[in-house]
């Protein structure tokens, strides 16, 4: 039994003094080894270190947030501007990331709710250690991250097309991080009143929409205002709420006031409503909205489809836009009927948020990063060649296409308005 | 003009009727306000849509309407067999089935969700005139038919609760539920009963306010607030009450909306509720249902 112990030792004892022993890297590199990837450099010994052969250690990924409205009121747009940010971080790594470092995007859900907005946001920034966030099409969740995200110095750039998500409606000031990547509300509403106003020769508007609704009230009230000073007049101003579900009343009073246009500028459920409603009343004059009186608007509404002049931010359809293979992908992936402008969205606020980053010496570095997206220049994305205004942290260049229903309910894009 | 608000608060108030109804019927057999009839309107107004449009060759409007109102039926069973018969077993507080009306109608909301997102679906257009002109009057098509439909269906419950054996065991065990047992009535054929029709009710509406509206999840618990009001104000439990506080609602909101606008409506809907349970908690009925909750 000792004899069997003694030989345990000695073997233990043979296996260290080879393990202590054990050669020396050779001078030349195998060429094998120099394919494969060096462990972090923390890991290695000095000597080892300054004897290894010239391999590039990894470098780390840059990871960013994406907060959008997945399972919310809004989460049909939020999951397509989901994918569209994570399409977009899926083709740029193919691409060789950003100068060489990989892109990695953690998506969390905001519900289309302030406070849900808040949560995620402290949960990319505290715990996943993001870099910067890819915000939603909502303003409400948004809202809540103008002081948060100065006081993180984390960029966001999203499509909360409200403005004053991106400027203080008091003081005027640019909140420092946060930026918008497509036209605020006014400037959207601003390009269908001029169209309405010098293409269609209108005079006379009303408007319907939901005042407990930011992003409505947000295109109703400066479509009505930029009408004004134009020249135009506004007959009838009706308004409803979150708690109703028939409008025929304010419809029946607009009739009344005998209006060529009227601006509707809700979601898609109220904006339907509104629409019958106004049908119903024995309306049949032009209907002017949001890009909210997209597809699958026309499917919803009971009453025939006609003079509806709608925004668009992109000519999703057509074969010569720079997004038309992004929208057929979109399709494809998710078996849609019908192309989403959300899906765009995503892919747009990512692109501007990494060219900052590539021009960046240090592309987590949110100040940097954040006065490089001030600079933004002649950017191309899906909707266009985007500059920033350094002042409003919103496009000052970019227009809105307007477009109509053909007769078999298609989308129809008649022309690109700068406001 | 005036007549023209008349016809359209009309319109509206129908179908707040159908609503309310079915909400008030569950009250006035087991004392409690049933929530979950929201989460079933909306239940309904899904399982139409998919018959009405895939369903080949595209069925008639009437057998969609017919085939919900099954549906609707086994709904409301199957809830009634989930959620509350365990309740009524254990002869819990009527705060019990508050709660899981609640909770069955949140439950319902979210596996639509889940299910088709929060989407809109338009049902097809089944007239192909939408509004009638009826010489300076525009009536719609829809209106008109919920309408009709309403007042067949409620005429259908009247002759139930009062000319037929069941009717009468009904309106028994609402008056006073131990007794009618002592005197051999099955309360839980009643209930039972009471549940199909309330699940007819929510079916019938589902397929009418989806095609007056569009579908979604929300689309029940949005208009059952409605419903909610009409049941209060017409007196808790209270069939009749129901009816004419519905219609009269549904005449109140057109006509405050048209004249004071949108955001006053909602105050004063609210204050006439609260005025009725101040000064007639009883409603416009006149009956006074006890354990409401």
């Amino acid at each position: 039994m000792k004899n069997i112990y003694k030989f345990v030792v000695v073997l233990i004892l043979m296996a260290l003094v080879v393990g202590c022993t054990a050669p020396a890297p050779a001078p030349e590199p195998e060429p094998a080894k120099t394919e494969e990837p060096a462990p972090p450099a923390e890991d290695k010994p000095t000597e080892e270190v300054t004897e290894a052969p010239a391999t590039e250690a990894p470098k780390e990924p840059i990871i960013i947030g994406s907060i959008q409205d997945l399972t919310g009121t809004a989460s049909e747009a939020g999951k397509a501007n989901a994918w569209g940010a994570e399409y977009a971080v899926k083709v740029i790594n193919e691409q060789g990331g950003i100068n060489g470092r990989m892109l990695e995007i953690i998506t969390l859900d905001c519900k289309n709710d302030l406070n849900e907005g808040i949560n995620a946001y402290r949960k990319l920034v505290d715990e996943e250690k993001v870099s910067a966030i890819i915000g939603p099409p909502l303003s409400n969740p948004a809202s809540g991250w103008v002081d948060l995200s100065e006081e993180d110095e984390m960029p966001i750039v999203g499509h909360f097309m409200d403005e004053v998500v991106t400027t203080n409606p008091e003081t005027g000031e640019v909140y420092p991080y946060m930026f918008l990547a497509e036209p605020g509300c006014a400037s959207q509403s601003d390009a269908m009143a001029k169209y309405a106003l010098e293409d269609l020769k209108l005079t006379k508007f009303a408007t319907l929409y939901n005042t407990g609704n930011a992003f409505a009230k947000a295109h109703a009230i400066p479509f009505m205002d930029y009408v004004r000073e134009h020249g135009g007049e506004v007959v009838a101003e009706e308004t409803f709420t979150w708690a109703d579900t028939d409008y025929s009343a304010q419809a029946l009073k607009i009739a009344n006031a005998a209006p060529e246009a009227v601006f509707l500028s809700d979601y898609v459920v109220q904006a339907t409503t509104a629409y019958d409603a106004l049908r119903d009343a024995g309306f049949e004059g032009v209907i002017l909205g949001a890009n909210t009186l997209s597809l699958p608007f026309a499917n919803l509404v009971k009453n025939p489809v006609h003079d509806v002049y709608f925004l668009q931010n992109y000519d999703m359809l057509n074969k010569d836009q720079p997004c038309y293979d992004l929208h057929q992908a979109y399709m494809e992936d998710q078996k849609s009927e019908y192309p989403k402008a959300n899906t765009a969205f995503g892919w747009d606020a990512v692109h501007v948020l990494v060219d900052a980053m590539k021009k960046a010496a240090d592309p987590t570095n949110g100040p940097e990063v954040r006065d490089l997206l001030e600079k933004t220049t002649e950017l191309p994305i899906c909707h266009g060649n985007i500059t920033i205004d350094p002042a409003t942290h919103r496009p000052n260049n970019l227009g809105m296409f307007i477009a109509d229903y053909d007769e078999n309910n298609q989308i129809r894009i008649l022309k690109y308005v700068l406001p | 003009m005036v007549l023209q608000l008349i016809i359209n608060g009309i319109s509206l108030g129908a179908v707040y009727t159908l609503i309310a109804v079915g909400f008030a019927i569950v009250f006035t057999i087991l004392r409690f306000s049933n929530f979950a009839h929201g989460g079933m309107i909306s239940a309904c107004a899904f399982i139409g849509y998919f018959f009405q449009r895939y369903v080949k060759p595209t069925p008639p409007f009437a057998l969609t309407v017919i085939f919900t109102a099954v549906c609707g039926i086994i709904l409301a069973l199957a809830i009634d067999f989930f959620a509350y018969q365990r309740i009524r077993i254990n002869k819990s507080p009527s705060i019990y089935y508050f709660l899981v009306s609640l909770t069955v109608a949140i439950l319902i909301e979210q596996i639509l969700i889940v299910f088709f997102g929060t989407n809109m679906y338009g049902y097809p257009a089944v007239f192909e005139t939408q509004t009638m002109q009826i010489g300076s009057f525009r009536i719609k098509t829809m209106n008109l038919v919920i309408l009709a439909v309403s007042l067949s269906l409620l005429f259908a419950l009247m002759i139930l609760l009062n000319k037929t054996k069941i009717g009468l065991a009904i309106r028994a065990v609402a008056i006073d539920p131990n007794t009618s047992r002592l005197m051999g009535i099955n309360s839980n054929v009643v209930i039972t009963t009471v549940f199909a029709i309330a699940g007819l009710l929510a079916g019938v509406s589902g397929v009418f306010i989806g095609m007056q509206y569009s579908v979604y999840p929300s689309l029940g618990p949005t208009m059952m607030l409605k419903g909610f009001i009409a049941s209060v104000v017409g007196g808790m439990g209270s069939l009749g009450g129901a009816i004419i506080a519905a219609l009269f609602l549904g005449l109140i909101e057109i006509i405050s909306t048209y004249f004071l606008g949108a955001t006053t409506t909602t105050i004063i809907m609210f204050a006439i509720m609260l005025g009725f349970l101040f000064i007639r908690p009883q409603g416009i009925s006149g009956k006074f249902a006890e354990d409401k909750v």
